[in-house]
């Protein structure tokens, strides 16, 4: 029955070419924009941790001062993070910041390329589920006794190793040699959740180096250093912030054993006069990725406008289809009388024009679709947005035909009712 | 006018197709409003005059690595270098760029004691040489340019008496309308600053920042304190392209194991700081059209439906004498009086919806004019819509209404 409907609503479109040509474009231009719109939601509502996401907190203190900031920071100092990385008490952790350095080769030729580099700990890849291709994460030596170990991201091997097992290699940071102890596969996380501050879109960083030779070599952080009292000397020993830090906790328990140990652990800092905001009851925030992707508020607010717009839009279109469609079936009650009147039931007429109305949903959301990714790649190449972003979320190939078939089923209802309730012997009698 | 209870009732008797042309001009009229306000609001923030001669000012980044370099001693080098190059007008080093979306920020307090000092409003803080300002292109409107051979070399020189340089904005924030030349500001009660000049505008490099003319200008140069170094470079938008490679080619002579990179002019930088703001205005701009487009087409689709429908109706009042006039009247009444309802609903629903978006989002409140003009403009296009196919329903015959079908 169903392709029999099928076939009789393919003629149906076919013989009313101009109306239903209109009727497709219209929704699929409303299906279009709201795709397109949905789609850079989904990417950056997206949350990349998957079933680790519970599992991972971002560890934010209260370091500052009273009446200097609203809100906890979402770096920490150098100190407390120097503290904080001599603690048991999560399984694993690890602190990180960007940076960046002139990668070389032995190779004089090469032209030096200033790279992207994150200085982190080893626990990082654990934690993070980093792919390898080869070795793995240096030895855990090198996260308190600074050495020169590197790993080197796929592009980067491929470059300079030619895609071999770099393991042992030897690569130029800076012009000091770092020894590769892993390669790892190509890896993407959007949005970037353990940095989202510098710039949430960006690739994840293709250079490891141990977070230990931070201090020892004086590394630039790139990303925001901020402070809220002016202080003399250095980022070592001053209360600005600037690092990021991770500690993975599997369990309630842990979790609650990680709250003590660093409340105990402000205590501690009270005792030596930081920690002065005294109209707070907790110094202490482990928001999970899902909360850190909350607050951070990751999900730009002109895309959140322009889905509330599209919405609406697409509304329009609907309630534009919707008198279309019931143009188009009232002229068709003759037919549906004679039909009717040699005995069509009611149920069949509604579900042939239903199954009409979806087809022509369906082409709306297979055009709209075409939209909302040719839109994507205009507006990338002229308004610099994110690559990233023009991608269609995995989500979106039910999400589409899901809004475009069910948009106009709804939209359809009305008319295919009206043409259903059509009664015969009206049109019996004036034929 | 006397048209108007026939129609009426007329309309009132197949309801559904009016209520759904009500419902769409409704619709209509709320989006486009909100869109086009939001889009007027977005191209006003990008009119802003950065104060600065954008397209003439090239900046780049320079990456020095490797030890034993004298990073001060270069960084002296490569400024008289990139002076000798021909086309260049003035060289300067600079911390951070107009409209360059990273930078520093800081806020001064006005009092040497800590515990007494008013802080001062946030501000972008530039720091740079004598030549800074006039290669930025800025406009000197009070005071004095800094004095060559005073300047501090990076933050630890403390040698050099602290000399600023504030936009008018920021000295309106900070101290009303008196003068603040002479004025004496602190960072933390320790360093004292005194404000030596005046600068028409100059903007941060936050465009969405809140405090985006608030910049001051402080004399030290901290290029050659660490491995990274700004240079900004005036000259002909044309000679860019050519002084890019020239630039490339005397600094790597002097060495070629270091980086340069981000070419750029502040014009680029405008680009990339306002395009979510063009984005999202095209993108709204291209609604609007498709959906006035939509409406049209739709409007036009149901008038032929009505015709056809009304074939014999039509017929029959041209036979009883009703001019082609007449007919298209009828038409179009029907749409003003639709368009009528559903202009005054729909631009209480528009109000509606920008209060929520304002509650929501940092957008202001809807001005009445945007409603207003798209009612006239959905006047304009609806007419155009009904008149094409109502000029075939003047075009019945009288003839049509004595045939049976």
């Amino acid at each position: 029955m169903f392709s029999h409907y099928l076939d009789l609503a393919w003629r149906s479109i076919r013989k009313t070419p101009m109306m239903s040509l209109l009727m497709v474009f219209a929704i699929s231009i409303g299906i279009g924009i709201t795709i397109m719109t949905l789609n850079v939601h989904q990417l950056m509502a997206n949350n990349p941790a998957g079933d680790r996401s519970d599992k991972l907190y971002s560890v934010n203190l209260w370091s500052q001062g009273p009446d200097s900031w609203d809100e906890f920071a979402v770096n920490l100092s150098f100190q407390d993070v120097m503290n904080l990385r001599k603690s048991d008490a999560a399984p694993r952790k690890a602190a990180m910041i960007a940076t960046g350095m002139a990668l070389t080769s032995t190779n004089p030729e090469v032209e030096p390329k200033l790279e992207h580099v994150r200085a982190t700990d080893r626990d990082f890849f654990a934690m993070f589920s980093v792919p390898f291709l080869f070795g793995g994460p240096w030895e855990a030596g090198a996260d308190s006794e600074p050495a020169r170990v590197v790993v080197i991201g796929k592009t980067i091997n491929d470059a300079l190793f030619q895609g071999k097992n770099s393991v042992g290699e030897v690569v130029y940071l800076d012009n000091k040699p770092f020894r590769v102890v892993g390669v790892i596969d190509d890896w993407r996380v959007l949005p970037k959740f353990y940095d989202l501050h510098n710039g949430p879109t960006n690739d994840t960083e293709k250079l490891f180096i141990p977070f230990s030779l931070v201090e020892q070599e004086k590394y630039d952080p790139w990303g925001n250093v901020s402070g809220w009292k002016y202080e003399d000397g250095d980022l070592f020993n001053t209360e600005k912030v600037w690092i990021q830090f991770w500690a993975e906790l599997n369990t309630p328990a842990e979790l609650e054993n990680y709250r003590n140990f660093l409340d105990g652990y402000v205590d501690s800092q009270q005792q030596l006069g930081r920690f002065t905001d005294m109209s707070r009851s907790s110094w202490v925030r482990l928001n999970d990725v899902a909360n850190h992707l909350k607050d951070n508020k990751v999900v730009p607010e002109d895309n959140q406008i322009l889905i509330g717009l599209s919405l609406l839009f697409l509304l329009v279109c609907l309630v534009n289809i919707l008198g279309l469609m019931l143009s188009k079936f009232l002229k068709r009650a003759p037919e549906v009388g004679v039909r009717r009147a040699i005995g069509a039931s009611k149920r069949q007429i509604f579900a042939q024009h239903l199954v009409e109305v979806g087809l022509v949903g369906m082409l709306g959301g297979c055009f709209g679709l075409l939209w909302a990714w040719g839109a994507l790649h205009y507006l990338a190449s002229r308004f610099a947005l994110d690559d990233a972003l023009t991608r269609l979320d995995p989500s979106i190939w039910f999400i589409a035909p899901g809004i475009a078939i069910g948009s106009a089923i709804l939209a359809g209802m009305y008319p295919a009712w009206v043409i259903c309730k059509t009664k015969p012997s009206v049109y019996l009698k004036s034929q | 006018m006397s048209a108007i209870k026939p129609i009426l009732s007329a309309m009132l008797r197949s309801r559904s197709a009016p209520v759904l042309l009500l419902l769409q001009i409704i619709l209509s009229v709320a989006i486009v409003a909100n869109a086009a306000f939001i889009i007027h609001q977005r191209l006003g923030l990008m009119e802003r005059d950065s104060g600065v001669a954008e397209a003439e000012v090239l900046s780049f980044k320079l990456y020095n690595f490797g030890d034993g370099v004298d990073l001060k001693e270069r960084s002296r080098r490569d400024l008289e270098l990139l002076r000798a190059l021909p086309g260049v007008k003035t060289v300067a080093p600079a911390n951070m760029l107009p409209l360059g979306s990273s930078g520093w920020r800081s806020g001064f307090v006005d009092g040497p004691d800590p515990d007494t000092a008013k802080s001062l409003p946030g501000m972008a803080v530039y720091m740079g040489d004598e030549n800074l300002l006039e290669t930025f292109g800025l406009k000197l409107i009070e005071g004095r340019n800094f004095i060559p051979g005073r300047i501090a070399e990076g933050l630890n020189d403390t040698e050099v008496p602290r000399e600023v340089i504030v936009t008018k904005a920021y000295a309106k924030a900070a101290f009303g309308d008196e003068s603040p030349i002479g004025k004496r500001v602190y960072e933390g009660g320790i360093t004292a600053f005194t404000i030596v000049g005046v600068v028409d505008k100059l903007q941060s490099a936050w465009v969405n920042d809140d405090e985006v003319e608030n910049s001051v200008l402080v004399n030290v140069n901290m290029n050659g304190t660490g491995q990274f170094n700004t240079m900004v470079v005036r000259a002909e938008a044309v000679d860019h392209a050519r002084l890019t490679d020239a630039i490339k080619e005397v600094l790597h002579r002097d060495d070629p194991r270091r980086v340069l990179f981000s070419f750029k002019s502040i014009a680029q930088y405008r680009e990339s700081a306002y395009a979510q703001h063009a984005m999202m205005a095209f993108v709204l701009g291209a609604m609007i059209v498709l959906l006035l487009a939509i409406t049209a087409l739709g409007l036009s689709g149901m008038v032929m439906f009505n015709i056809e429908r009304r074939t014999k109706q039509i017929g029959t009042r041209r036979a009883l004498g009703a001019t082609r006039g007449n007919i298209l009247g009828w038409f179009l009444t029907e749409n003003y009086l639709l368009l009528g309802i559903g202009a005054l609903v729909g631009s209480l629903l528009a109000f509606e919806l920008s209060r929520q978006l304002m509650d929501f989002f940092s957008l202001d409140a809807l001005a009445w004019q945007y409603p207003a003009v798209t009612v006239v403009l959905l006047f304009v296009v609806t007419t155009i819509a009904v008149i094409i196919p109502a000029r075939r329903a003047a075009a019945i015959s009288p003839s049509i209404a004595t045939r049976s079908v």
